[in-house]
């Protein structure tokens, strides 16, 4: 899968870069306007990563200009503006989805995934770590080929830690991907502690094993093997 | 229009006293010049009698026509004219009447006559009263026409006014049109006009420069607290120690609420500035139903019985801040109930009502509303803006937010005016 992370700030860019990569991403990174433009048209790319505040150009123009040459290219917009009307435009022009600034880059990879889902006809809907089997279509978990019954908000927490596995994923980015970021209540992780709990004691009574780690204070970590 | 119809008033007091003045002092000028051309005129008539009366004496006749008195004189006084004012009493009307009369004596024929003629002073009591009269009834008619111009002249010289005044009234910086004004040809209201569209365009400018500020601030604040979150996410993938985890999840916790404040202080900006007129027809209910299932889990961790009301809502609203006012109100509600305790939601046309049990507030209903004010227990990370926000997004739909406690209960009701 190749994306195009289309970022002024260079910290963040490449920060974004290094972990999309680990996910398995191959990512092309662009700095401003012009190399932007240059190379979303001259290469194709599953998702583009879009920050709409620029230094030399409107990203909204981008996309627009984008969306003529390539309309099938699944764009995610990042944006400091955390505003209605921007975000309806951006989506209006054919953007797929918007994330707003500050985000965690699990969320980033969540929605990423949902996205070349969503677009891919051909790719397969199911997610696999270990013995544990997600059919995202259909929203069903299976261990070994036996379902497993869980709660909306477990199969959604199930499925933000295995596809951000192998990483300690914060209660912060936690709570934001099950709640929104509305409810200020980011610091109530007890809620998060017991999802976790019934989350894991389901878990372990099909699978044996407990995949879910808990970093003390951190946040929580999936590990396949 | 209180105070224009004042002003009116006040117009009109002034013209109606100066009015009843001039009249009052053209009245007694009238009377003391009609009193004195009336005399003059007696007083010439007097004479003329009096020198016929002298022409026939002359002539040998002795005349006697009535109110005139001619007597021969014996002694030789001196010839002398006198004119005089008397009192005669009428015999038929039974009352004293002002006479005037003219005493000669001069000599006719070398004998020497007195000769008095008299005629009634016109009833100058009646006169007084006439010009009374005619002067109230002047008086009265200007003053009634006076009104009446005022009135109608003024309120079709006054109505662009109250019409600038109403659209001034209504319009905000932050609507996209200009304001406009009706054209008025009074060179005080021009003048006026001319003000407060200069005003307004100047107030917009700032208004315009002070939002660009407050984005580019929101911007210029997100990317890098979304640098140090991501860097602090980095940071926790390394093997470390306890204790530097610790600090870690300190840094961590703080950015987060951190960018939470930042992004709340910004909508609070925002909602200051009007920055969210766009308004569309809304049911309240799917809404409402959807935050409330994306919370459920939520209160029944807490063990706190839902009690829901909730029947279709249709009103003009903001979508952004209706989903903000719902998740403000029931993320207060279950952050300060306790444990197994109650939360019941109201949702009917008229209002919407979030009430949950707790203990008594330890702050006053105005403290409640302002900013970071958090003065209950277990508030724990919250910005403290939650419920100025809440207040803020009811004031811009016009409706009113409104706190009591009752049966061991806080109550907060939206009011849908």
């Amino acid at each position: 899968m190749k994306l195009l992370i289309v970022e002024d700030e260079q910290a963040l860019r490449e920060e974004t870069a290094s972990y999309l990569t680990e996910r398995g991403y191959l990512c092309e990174l662009a700095g401003n306007y012009a190399e932007a433009e240059d190379k979303m048209l001259l290469y194709e790319y599953d998702t583009i990563v879009l920050d709409i505040s620029l230094p030399d150009g409107d990203g909204l123009q981008l996309l627009r200009h984008l969306k003529k040459h390539r309309p099938d290219a699944g764009v995610l917009i990042l944006s400091a503006k955390d505003s209605l009307p921007d975000k309806l435009e951006g989506l209006n022009l054919g953007a797929d989805d918007y994330i707003t600034k500050p985000f965690h880059l699990e969320e980033l990879n969540a929605r990423i995934n949902a996205l070349i889902r969503r677009k891919s006809l051909s790719g397969t809907p199911e997610i696999k770590a270990g013995e544990v089997l997600i059919d995202t279509a259909a929203k069903t978990v299976h261990v070994r080929d036996e379902a497993l019954t869980l709660t909306r908000k477990e199969y959604e927490l199930l499925l933000y830690l295995i596809l951000n596995q192998n990483r300690v994923v914060s209660q912060q980015a936690i709570a934001e991907h099950l709640w929104g970021n509305s409810y200020d209540m980011a610091d109530n992780f007890n809620f998060i502690y017991l999802h976790i709990r019934n989350l894991r004691k389901k878990l372990r009574a099909s699978t044996g094993n407990d995949h879910i780690k808990t970093m003390y204070g951190m946040g929580y970590k999936w590990e396949s093997a | 229009m209180g105070v224009g119809m004042r002003l009116l008033q006040k117009i009109n007091k002034a013209y109606l006293v100066s009015s009843a003045v001039v009249l009052a002092v053209c009245s007694t000028l009238l009377y003391f010049i009609l009193q004195r051309q009336a005399q003059l005129e007696i007083d010439e008539e007097l004479a003329l009698q009096e020198e016929l009366i002298s022409a026939q004496i002359a002539q040998g006749q002795m005349p006697s026509f009535p109110l005139t008195d001619v007597r021969q004189l014996n002694s030789t006084a001196r010839p002398s004219t006198m004119y005089g004012d008397s009192v005669v009493f009428d015999r038929l009307q039974l009352e004293h009447e002002d006479y005037r009369y003219l005493r000669s004596v001069k000599s006719i024929n070398g004998k020497t006559y007195s000769i008095m003629v008299m005629d009634a002073h016109v009833g100058w009591a009646d006169y007084y009263l006439t010009i009374f009269a005619v002067f109230l009834v002047m008086a009265l008619l200007l003053g009634c026409t006076g009104l009446l111009v005022n009135y109608f002249a003024a309120r079709s010289i006054w109505q662009p006014f109250f019409q600038n005044l109403k659209v001034y009234r209504s319009h905000s910086v932050s609507s996209g049109s200009p304001l406009q004004l009706q054209p008025s040809n009074v060179q005080e209201f021009r003048e006026m006009q001319l003000a407060l569209q200069e005003q307004t365009q100047r107030s917009r400018q700032e208004y315009l420069a002070l939002r660009e500020f407050t984005e580019n601030a929101s911007h210029e604040i997100q990317t890098p607290l979304a640098i140090i979150q991501a860097k602090l996410d980095r940071l926790s993938q390394y093997p470390i120690s306890g204790e530097m985890m610790h600090h870690l999840a300190l840094a961590r916790d703080s950015v987060s609420r951190l960018s939470r404040i930042n992004k709340n202080l910004l909508l609070l900006t925002k909602l200051e500035n009007r920055a969210f007129e766009e308004k569309e027809q809304l049911d309240l209910r799917p809404l409402l139903q959807a935050q409330l299932d994306q919370m459920e889990d939520l209160f029944e961790m807490k063990h706190i019985a839902l009690q829901t009301e909730i029947s279709a809502t249709a009103l003009q609203a903001n979508r952004y801040l209706i989903d903000i006012l719902l998740s403000n109100l029931l993320a207060n509600a279950l952050r300060y109930t306790p444990e197994n305790g109650k939360v019941s939601i109201r949702l009917s046309p008229e209002r919407l009502e979030v009430a949950n049990s707790g203990a008594p507030l330890t702050l006053t209903e105005d403290q409640l509303y302002a900013r970071f004010k958090k003065g209950r227990a277990n508030s724990g990370q919250s910005t403290g803006l939650g419920l100025a926000i809440a207040k803020g997004i009811c004031e811009a739909h016009g409706w009113q937010l409104r706190y009591r406690y009752s049966g061991e209960e806080h109550h907060f009701e939206v009011r849908f005016a």
